[in-house]
């Protein structure tokens, strides 16, 4: 029998982290409840660690290991170091929600960095068995997290929503596999893109009709319209900290997901996902944007407000182009951020026995802390796309990436639902600016700590990078184009 | 001979009545466990099948690890669902008023 | 007809009508064992399709253990099985449509476009489970460390999820009870020896005296 030893080497970020899950994870049972910090500052250590090392290793070429089912290549560096990046802020506006609550548990973060291990595994995936792994080490953490506030009823109804709609959705998805196997005869996404290239006019429909279960079940885990209907029952329901988590890092890795799978596995039946993303992305862009103003809950409408994204997302990635992956790619790392700063603003206003999760617990904010009312305005301004933040490069990169590849009318209704969507938006702003407080006798908030500064430079990063778009821009044209 | 039709269109027949299942007990979250399970194992004979076809061992490592996942997914699941059962007294779906669709 | 295809439909209907059977059945303990019965005909048709590696981990670790995990949950819970019925008929119509006309199309494309040749069997020399394991733990080893993991998630969540000291727990620690030393049960306390006999009632005060005395030390 021939074997070699596998390059170890192009994983090293994974095993590190994965090294690191576990001793923490065995430090942490014997560390007592008072000493939890110990637990959070290791797992923030890590992070910073394997963004270190994933920095230092990365390099332009693609590289293939243990029997190609990893791959290293740019895109991979770049979305792992924001997937790092993003799980860092997380982790960092999730403390304090925690330790108010008395719910300030090593699971927490143990569960945060397999989740973020799960992450990786997927933006490295070369193999249907790895991509597919890599999803369920994600998702499992992202269950057990929902419910882990333990004391909360609505968590745990949630948690239980979310799983069944999940395991669903993996359902779906394998057996849109199993046809792409069988089909195929292979599990390695190049050799599939390959058999597919090479394919007879016969096999097109059995292999459409395994795109239809795949596209389904990638629908259905990022929310996307029809299949959001968990989406925001699950963010609204579940603890504020964990909503942070798996309304952002999460997304990366989904995009990752979908490039791996459509775009470099089911290249070649591109026309074919071409049009079922279309569909997928009109109905999210128009329900999540119109959906959004009904909502009195702020985690419900930025709920609303994920799923209008990700039909962004999607745009994107359908026109085709490598201009269009970039663009989606640098629309996803820009929601996260803006994202991670919206939900970290719920949790920097709410205090124990207050959640600060209806719009109108916004009102009046300038009055109260006009900085942060103004941290806030940029962090909207970004999801709405109003220049100069960087959410509106974003979806102007989208959107010419569309119109590039003749879908001029999706470009056009992805502008008019915008401009619905901006109302929304701007409705918290002016509640923030021109309402009084809903409490008259509402105390100014106090910025404390950590949180306020780690979330006052969130908000100027969004500006920042908005103003110089350039540098994202070329790191996410490198990831792509080289 | 059994063809692979045979095994395809077993697996096929399985897995709408797994969907049938999902939406027959909507408001019994343990059954729903349960068909999830049910579309596992079509999915796992397809995998199967075509393994044997193509004369291809990967298909059945992908359902070695199929198994392995979906025995820790039920061991997430069925801890929510004791979770649930504990805080409402009820695995009801229905009673899961506190959010509305 | 041959014996392989008797078998195949024996067990195909024993598959599909266990399955049946447990999503309309109304104890969720009946549907459990009904999942069990497709299990092990699952497993039998495996075992024609030369997975018998496979076969035997679906009985041993499916039936024998999640699906135990399964019975034990269901009847742990006190269920209220009217109230898990309701909606059944209701459902009834949607879900018989949807799944006809799901199974209409899937059969439809599997019978009209998906052939293949049928491949020699395997001659008594090839060991399903050794070839399994060849590449299980060579191509497959990065796979397998991932699923590793899996469990290990698995574990830590649903310990963290279920389990919990109950205040009204009265259960004994072993630990303790070994632990248990003279001095910490018994203790001599030095008293003045008692002249007279005192009548019988300021006797039981001074012995219930000395008690609290000796609670206040």
């Amino acid at each position: 029998m021939n074997f070699e030893i596998p390059n170890f080497l192009p994983a090293v970020p994974e095993m590190f982290v994965l090294g690191m899950a576990c001793l923490i994870l065995v430090i942490d049972a014997f560390l007592p409840d008072s000493r939890r910090d110990i637990t959070y500052g290791l797992v923030q250590a890590t992070l910073v660690a394997a963004a270190g090392l994933t920095l230092w290793m990365m390099g332009p070429e693609t590289v293939l290991t243990f029997s190609d089912t990893f791959v290293k290549d740019p895109m991979a560096d770049i979305l792992k170091v924001a997937v790092y990046v993003t799980s860092f802020l997380v982790f960092l506006y999730a403390r304090p929600y925690l330790m108010e609550r008395g719910i300030h548990k090593g699971e927490f973060y143990i569960l945060g960095l397999f989740a973020v291990l799960g992450m990786m595994i997927m933006i490295s995936g070369h193999n249907l068995l790895t991509l597919y792994l890599g999803l369920e080490l994600l998702s499992l953490s992202s269950y057990a997290l929902v419910a882990f506030w333990r004391d909360s009823t609505r968590a745990t109804e949630a948690a239980m929503k979310y799983f069944v709609l999940g395991a669903l959705a993996s359902g779906l998805l394998l057996y849109g596999m199993s046809m792409i196997y069988g089909m195929t005869g292979s599990l390695d996404i190049a050799v599939i893109a390959a058999e597919l290239t090479a394919a007879d006019e016969s096999l097109n429909i059995p292999l459409v009709f395994g795109l239809v279960f795949l596209v389904v079940a990638i629908a259905f885990k990022l929310g996307a319209v029809p299949f959001h209907m968990w989406v925001p029952d699950v963010y609204d329901g579940a603890p504020t900290a964990v909503t942070l988590f798996i309304a952002t890092a999460p997304k990366i890795a989904a995009f990752a997901f979908l490039m791996r799978l459509l775009v470099e596995g089911m290249g070649p039946m591109h026309a074919d996902w071409q049009g079922m993303l279309i569909i997928l992305a009109v109905l999210s862009l128009a329900v999540g944007n119109v959906i959004a103003i009904a909502q009195t809950s702020i985690k419900r409408m930025l709920a609303y407000s994920t799923i209008a994204h990700v039909g962004f997302v999607f745009m994107g990635i359908l026109a085709g182009t490598d201009s269009g992956y970039a663009s989606a790619m640098f629309y996803v790392i820009v929601y996260a951020i803006t994202a991670a700063g919206g939900f970290g603003m719920i949790v920097f206003l709410s205090r124990k026995g207050y959640e600060a999760d209806q719009i109108d617990d916004f009102k009046g904010l300038a009055q109260r802390n006009p900085w942060f009312a103004f941290i806030m305005l940029l962090l909207l301004f970004s999801m709405a796309g109003v220049p100069p933040t960087v959410g509106f490069y974003a979806k102007l990169a989208v959107i010419q990436a569309a119109v590039g590849a003749d879908l001029v009318w999706l470009g056009v209704v992805a502008v008019i639902f915008s401009v619905i969507g901006a109302f929304y938006y701007l409705r918290v702003v002016k509640m923030m600016f021109f309402d009084a407080p809903k409490d008259e006798n509402a105390e100014p908030v106090q910025p404390s700590g950590a949180l306020a500064t780690a979330l006052s430079i969130n908000g100027l990063a969004v500006l920042a990078l908005g103003i110089f778009p350039g540098l994202l821009l070329s790191i996410t044209h490198y990831a792509i184009i080289g | 001979m059994i063809t692979l039709e045979h095994y395809l269109v077993l697996a096929a027949l399985l897995f709408s009545i797994s969907v049938a299942g999902i939406f027959l007990n909507r408001k019994n979250v343990i059954v729903l466990l349960m068909c999830i399970e049910l579309m596992l194992l079509a999915v796992n004979i397809n995998f199967i099948a075509f393994s044997f076809f193509l004369q291809d061992l990967a298909g059945q490592v992908f359902v070695f690890f199929i198994l392995t996942v979906a025995a820790a997914e039920a061991a997430i699941g069925l801890a929510i669902l004791v979770l649930l059962f504990r805080n409402r007294g009820t695995i009801n779906v229905q009673d899961l008023d506190a959010m509305k669709g | 007809m041959t014996f392989e295809l008797i078998l195949f439909y024996a067990f195909g209907a024993i598959l599909l009508g266990a399955a049946l059977a447990m999503i309309s059945v109304r104890n969720p303990v009946h549907a459990a064992l009904f999942l069990v019965v497709c299990f092990v005909a699952a497993a039998a048709i495996w075992l024609l399709a030369e997975a018998e590696f496979l076969g035997i981990v679906l009985v041993l670790v499916y039936v024998g253990a999640v699906m135990v995990l399964f019975l034990f949950v269901v009847m742990m819970l006190d269920i209220n099985l009217a109230k898990l019925r309701e909606g059944f008929t209701e459902y009834l119509p949607v879900g018989v449509v949807v799944a006809a006309a799901m199974a209409t199309v899937l059969v439809l494309v599997i019978t009209r476009y998906i052939t293949m040749e049928v491949p020699e069997r395997a001659g008594p020399e090839y060991a399903n489970t050794e070839a399994l394991g060849a590449i299980l733990y060579t191509e497959y080893v990065y796979p397998f460390e991932i699923a590793a993991v899996i469990l290990l998630v698995a574990i830590i969540a649903a310990i963290s999820l279920t389990m919990r000291k109950r205040p009204d727990n009265k259960s004994i620690d072993p630990g303790q009870q070994m632990a248990v030393s003279r001095e910490g049960r018994v203790r001599m306390v030095s008293m003045p020896s008692e002249k007279k006999r005192a009548p019988r009632r300021s006797a039981q005060g001074s012995g219930s005296g000395a008690s609290d005395d000796d609670a206040s030390k």
